[in-house]
C-alpha cells in the first residue's frame, strides 16, 4: 500500500543544532514573568519607602550628633536626651522592623522565586509541553534557573546596599556593628548570596518534591539550618588577628560599641608568658575597678583574638564565597534531576 | 453552507454504513460518474488534502482508491499536478438507466408477491450478482470481484452475519 | 524508515508493570491508532517514546533509530499530551511566539492562518478557550514545528463531535500535505475505523495485536459452525476468540490469508475492526504479537502525493 512520507531534508534530523540562549531568554522571561516582574517591584517600592523614611532617619540623627557630649548618653543636656528618646521612640521601632523584614527577605524571595520555578510545570503538567519541546528541558530548567538567579543577585545586591545605609544611624545608637550577625546578612554580598542560596534550595525541593507547597515548607526548614551554620561558622574565619594590649581592650565578647571590634576571645597571660589564674584574670579584666582603657597591672599582658571592622568586607567575601558554592551545587543537582528523572 | 472545492469536476461521498470498503466507495463513485457522464477524460480528480479535508478519512485510503483506478486504467497521476481521467467506461445514459430501474422495480414486486423479505432480496441478488460475474464475465469489471470466499465487498457477508448473529449466546 | 521501534519495552511502578515487553515497528507514513482501556499502558508507551519516561527495560527509538527523548528526536517528534496542556496564563499569540522560539522548525503564518481560520482569538489567555479550541490550540502548535512524527494522547475524549470532526481533519489534512506520521490513541475503535491505516491494541499491559489495518482485517475471520466441531477447531486453528451458543459457534480466527481453506459445513465471514479489537481486547494473550508485527509487506512502494 502506498503511503504518504515526508522526502527528507537533509541534516533535518541528525544533530540539530543547539537553539541560541536568547531564545531562551524571551521563554524564561515569558514564563517567569510573574516572579520577575514582582520581586523587583515589591523591592522597589520598599526601596522608595527606605529613601523616604531613611533620609527622615538620617536628618534626625544628625541633630542628635550635633548636641554636645554624644556617646555618653548620662551626661547628656535635658534637650539632647529628648532628642534622643524620641529618635529611640519614633525612628527606632521601624528600624527594627525593617531589620527583622530584612532578615527574613532571602527565604521569602527564595522560596517564592524557586519553589514554583519547577514544581508549578510539574503541578500543572505543562512539562508535557514544555519537555517534548526541540529545546530540551535542560537547556530549559539552566536558562531558567541562571536569569532568575541572577536577576534575584543584583536586584537584591543593589536593595541590601541601600537597607546598610538607611539603618546606618542605628548602628551608633543601638551600639550595633557592621559585624553583627542581623547588620552582616542584610546586606553587601552576603544578603543577594542568602537569597540565591534559598532560591537554590528552593528551586530544588520543588524538582524534587514536584510540589509546590512542600517546596515551600522545604525551603524555609532547609533555609533556617544555613542561616544558623552561617552564623555559627562566623567566628572561624580566617580574618582574626591577636594582639596583646597593655590597656584593657575587652569589654564584652560580644560585639559592642560601634568602632569597637568584634571581640572573639580574651585571655590574660602572666609573668613569664605563662597563663594567669582564672581568678586573677577575672579580676584584671571584669573586676571592679579597671576600666576600658585602664592599664594593665604590671607583669600581666591582656591578649585578645578579634575580628577589625576594617576587616568586614573579608569577611563578606569568605561568607558570599561559600554560600555561592551550595548555591552552584544546588542548580546542578537540579539540574542532575531533570535529566535523570522520570516524569 | 457551501463548500465550495472548484478544480475537480465531481465530489465524494461516504456511506457509512453501506459495508463497502471506503477505498471501493471512491472507486465506484468515480466509475458511475465516468458511466454517467459527470467525468469525461482529461478531467481532475479531487485532490487528495480536498478529500481527506472534507470526509475525514486517511490520505493512504484516497491513494488507494486513486492507485486502483490506474491499475484498471481509468486514470493517471501526473506528478506535481494531481490525478487525472485516461480512458472512459461504457456509458449509460439517462434513459437507458430509466429503464433499467423500472425492470428492477417490476422484480423487486415479484419477489415481494413470492414472500421474499427484504434480507431474502439482498441475499437472493447478492449471491445472483456474484454467479453473474464469476461464470458470464459479464461486460463490465469480471476479474475485480467476486470469486472464492466472500470479501468485505460482498453484502451478503454482513446479511449472513446479521442472520447468524440472530442465534447465539455471547460467550467470551 | 520506522518512525517508532521499541524493543522489549517495559515500565514498572513500584510493583507494578505499567507497560511489559512490548516489540513494535511502527513504519512511516501510517496513522496508527493506539487502542487499549483505561490502564492498559497506552499513556506509558506515548511517554517513553516521547521521553518524558524513563523505561525500566528495553529501548525506544523514533525516526529511524533516534533514541526517544535525544535532541534529534525532540526536533522531529511533535506532542499533545492528554487534555493538551497548554500554559493557562498565556494568550495564544504567546504560545505561538513560545513554541517558535523553543523549536528550530515553526511555520508561524500557518500556526497564525490556522487560528484564524479555527476563530480562537491570539489575545485571549488560553485559559479561557474552550476544551476543543485548546485542543485545536495545542495541535496548531505541534503541526506549525512541521514534525514527521505527531503523537497524540486521548486527544478526542473531551471534544465534542464537531470538534472531534474538526480535529481529525487537521491531522489527516496535515498528513496529505506534509507526509506527517501519526499515532494517536483512544480507548474507542470505532471513531477511528475510518480514518487508521495501522492498529496496536494494548491490553493489561501488554501488546496484543499490531499491524497494518488491511492485512488485519485480510488474515482474520470468522467461522461459523456447528457447536459440537467447535472445540475440535479451536485447537487446530489460532483461534483469538470463540462465542459458544447451543448449536452453533463462532471462531475469530487467524489465517494466513483470505485464501486459507474454510473446514467442511463451516462459513467464513470477515470481521470488521472494531471486532477484532473487542476480541483481542476480551482474550488477552492469545497471540504471538511480535511475530505477527514482524509480518512486513514483501514490497511496499511509498508514493509521494
Amino acid at each position: 500500500m502506498s503511503v504518504l512520507t515526508l522526502p527528507a531534508q537533509p541534516g533535518q534530523d541528525t544533530a540539530p543544532r543547539p537553539l541560541p540562549w536568547r531564545r531562551m531568554a524571551w521563554v524564561t522571561w515569558r514564563q517567569q514573568r510573574a516572579t520577575l516582574i514582582s520581586v523587583p517591584a515589591v523591592l522597589g517600592a520598599v526601596a522608595v519607602f527606605l529613601v523616604i523614611f531613611g533620609l527622615k532617619v538620617h536628618h534626625d540623627y544628625a541633630a542628635i550628633v550635633k548636641c554636645p557630649l554624644v556617646g555618653s548618653v548620662q551626661n547628656e543636656s535635658g534637650a539632647c536626651q529628648q532628642l534622643f528618646s524620641r529618635f529611640n521612640a519614633t525612628d527606632w521601632p521601624l528600624g527594627n522592623t525593617c531589620a527583622i523584614l530584612m532578615a527574613l527577605a532571602p527565604v521569602l524571595i527564595g522560596a517564592f522565586a524557586g519553589g514554583p520555578l519547577l514544581a508549578r510545570e510539574l503541578e500543572t503538567g505543562t512539562y508535557r509541553y514544555a519537555w517534548t519541546q526541540g529545546l530540551g528541558r535542560e537547556r530549559q530548567v539552566i536558562a531558567k534557573l541562571a536569569l532568575v538567579g541572577i536577576t534575584l543577585a543584583v536586584v537584591t545586591g543593589a536593595f541590601g546596599e541601600l537597607f546598610a545605609w538607611f539603618f546606618q544611624p542605628f548602628l551608633y545608637t543601638e551600639e550595633l556593628n557592621v559585624l553583627t550577625d542581623t547588620v552582616f546578612s542584610a546586606r553587601g554580598l552576603v544578603f543577594p548570596a542568602f537569597t540565591l542560596v534559598a532560591f537554590a534550595i528552593g528551586a530544588f525541593f520543588g524538582m524534587l518534591l514536584r510540589r509546590i507547597v512542600p517546596a515551600m515548607a522545604a525551603t524555609l526548614g532547609v533555609y533556617l539550618a544555613v542561616r544558623l551554620a552561617a552564623w555559627g561558622v562566623r567566628k572561624y574565619y580566617p580574618v582574626a588577628v591577636v594582639t596583646s594590649n597593655s590597656k584593657i581592650f575587652s569589654q564584652f565578647q560580644t560585639p559592642s560599641l560601634p568602632g569597637f571590634p568584634w571581640i572573639l576571645t580574651t585571655w590574660v597571660t602572666g609573668p613569664g608568658g605563662k597563663p594567669a589564674s582564672p581568678s586573677v584574670a577575672n579580676r584584671i579584666l571584669n573586676g571592679p575597678g579597671p576600666s576600658p582603657g585602664a592599664s594593665v597591672p604590671a607583669g600581666y599582658t591582656e591578649w585578645n583574638r578579634w575580628i577589625p571592622l576594617s576587616h568586614y568586607w573579608p569577611m563578606q567575601f569568605i561568607e558570599a564565597g561559600w554560600l555561592l558554592v551550595i548555591a552552584v551545587a544546588l542548580f546542578a543537582a537540579t539540574v542532575s534531576l531533570v535529566r535523570r528523572r522520570a516524569a | 453552507m457551501t463548500i465550495d472545492k472548484g478544480d475537480s469536476a465531481i465530489e465524494f461521498r461516504l456511506d457509512p454504513d453501506s459495508g463497502v470498503p471506503t477505498y471501493l466507495q471512491l472507486v465506484q463513485q468515480v466509475e458511475h460518474a465516468l458511466r454517467l457522464g459527470y467525468l469525461k477524460p482529461g478531467d481532475q480528480l479531487p485532490k487528495v488534502r480536498d478529500v481527506v479535508a472534507t470526509l475525514t478519512i486517511n490520505p493512504n485510503t484516497v491513494l488507494k482508491a486513486y492507485r486502483e483506478l490506474e491499475h484498471k486504467g481509468l486514470a493517471a497521476g501526473r506528478p506535481g499536478q494531481g490525478t487525472f481521467i485516461e480512458a472512459t467506461l461504457e456509458q449509460v445514459t439517462l434513459p437507458e438507466l430509466a429503464g433499467l430501474r423500472r425492470t428492477l422495480l417490476g422484480w423487486l414486486a415479484s419477489a415481494d408477491a413470492a414472500g421474499l423479505d427484504e434480507d431474502g432480496i439482498v441475499a437472493l441478488f447478492t449471491s445472483g450478482l456474484r454467479d453473474f460475474f464469476k461464470t458470464s464475465g459479464g461486460r463490465g469489471n469480471a476479474g475485480q470481484r467476486g470469486g472464492g470466499s466472500r470479501d468485505r465487498a460482498g453484502t451478503a457477508g454482513s446479511a449472513d452475519r446479521s442472520a447468524a448473529d440472530d442465534g447465539t449466546e455471547g460467550v467470551a | 524508515m520506522n518512525v517508532i521501534e521499541t524493543r522489549e519495552l517495559g515500565k514498572r511502578y513500584g510493583k507494578t508493570w505499567a507497560l511489559r515487553d512490548c516489540t513494535l515497528a511502527l513504519p512511516a507514513g501510517h496513522l496508527a491508532a493506539l487502542v487499549g482501556p483505561n490502564g492498559a499502558g497506552k499513556s506509558t508507551l506515548m511517554n517513553m517514546v516521547v521521553g518524558l519516561t524513563v523505561p525500566t527495560e528495553g529501548t525506544a527509538a523514533v525516526l529511524d533509530g533516534q533514541p526517544a527523548g535525544s535532541p534529534a528526536a525532540l526536533n522531529g517528534v511533535a506532542f499533545v499530551a492528554q487534555d493538551a496542556p497548554v500554559y493557562k496564563n498565556l494568550s495564544s499569540a504567546d504560545m505561538l511566539h513560545l513554541t517558535a522560539n523553543l523549536n528550530q522548525r515553526f511555520d508561524r503564518s500557518f500556526a497564525k492562518a490556522r487560528l484564524a481560520d479555527l476563530g480562537i482569538p491570539l489575545k485571549k489567555k488560553a485559559g479561557k478557550l474552550s476544551g476543543g479550541q485548546q485542543a485545536q490550540l495545542a495541535l496548531t502548535l505541534a503541526l506549525a514545528r512541521k514534525p514527521r512524527l505527531l503523537i497524540l494522547d486521548e486527544p478526542l475524549a473531551s471534544l465534542d463531535p464537531i470538534a472531534r470532526q474538526d480535529f481529525l481533519s487537521a491531522v489527516l489534512t496535515a498528513m496529505a500535505d506534509d507526509g506527517v506520521s501519526v499515532l494517536l490513541s483512544s480507548h474507542q475503535v470505532a471513531e477511528l475505523e475510518r480514518v487508521a491505516d495501522y492498529l496496536i491494541v494494548l491490553s493489561r499491559a501488554q501488546l496484543q495485536v499490531a499491524g497494518e489495518v488491511d492485512d488485519l482485517l485480510a488474515c482474520h475471520r470468522v467461522l461459523t459452525g456447528p457447536a459440537a466441531e467447535a472445540q475440535e477447531y479451536a485447537t487446530r486453528l489460532t483461534v483469538v476468540q470463540t462465542r459458544r451458543g447451543e448449536t452453533q459457534a463462532h471462531l475469530l480466527a487467524r489465517t494466513s490469508g483470505p485464501a486459507d481453506p474454510v473446514p467442511p459445513g463451516w462459513e467464513s465471514h470477515p470481521v470488521s475492526l472494531e471486532e477484532l479489537v473487542m476480541a483481542y481486547l476480551r482474550s488477552p494473550g492469545v497471540s504471538e504479537p511480535t511475530a505477527f508485527a514482524r509480518v512486513q509487506r514483501a514490497t511496499s512502494k511509498e508514493a509521494t502525493r
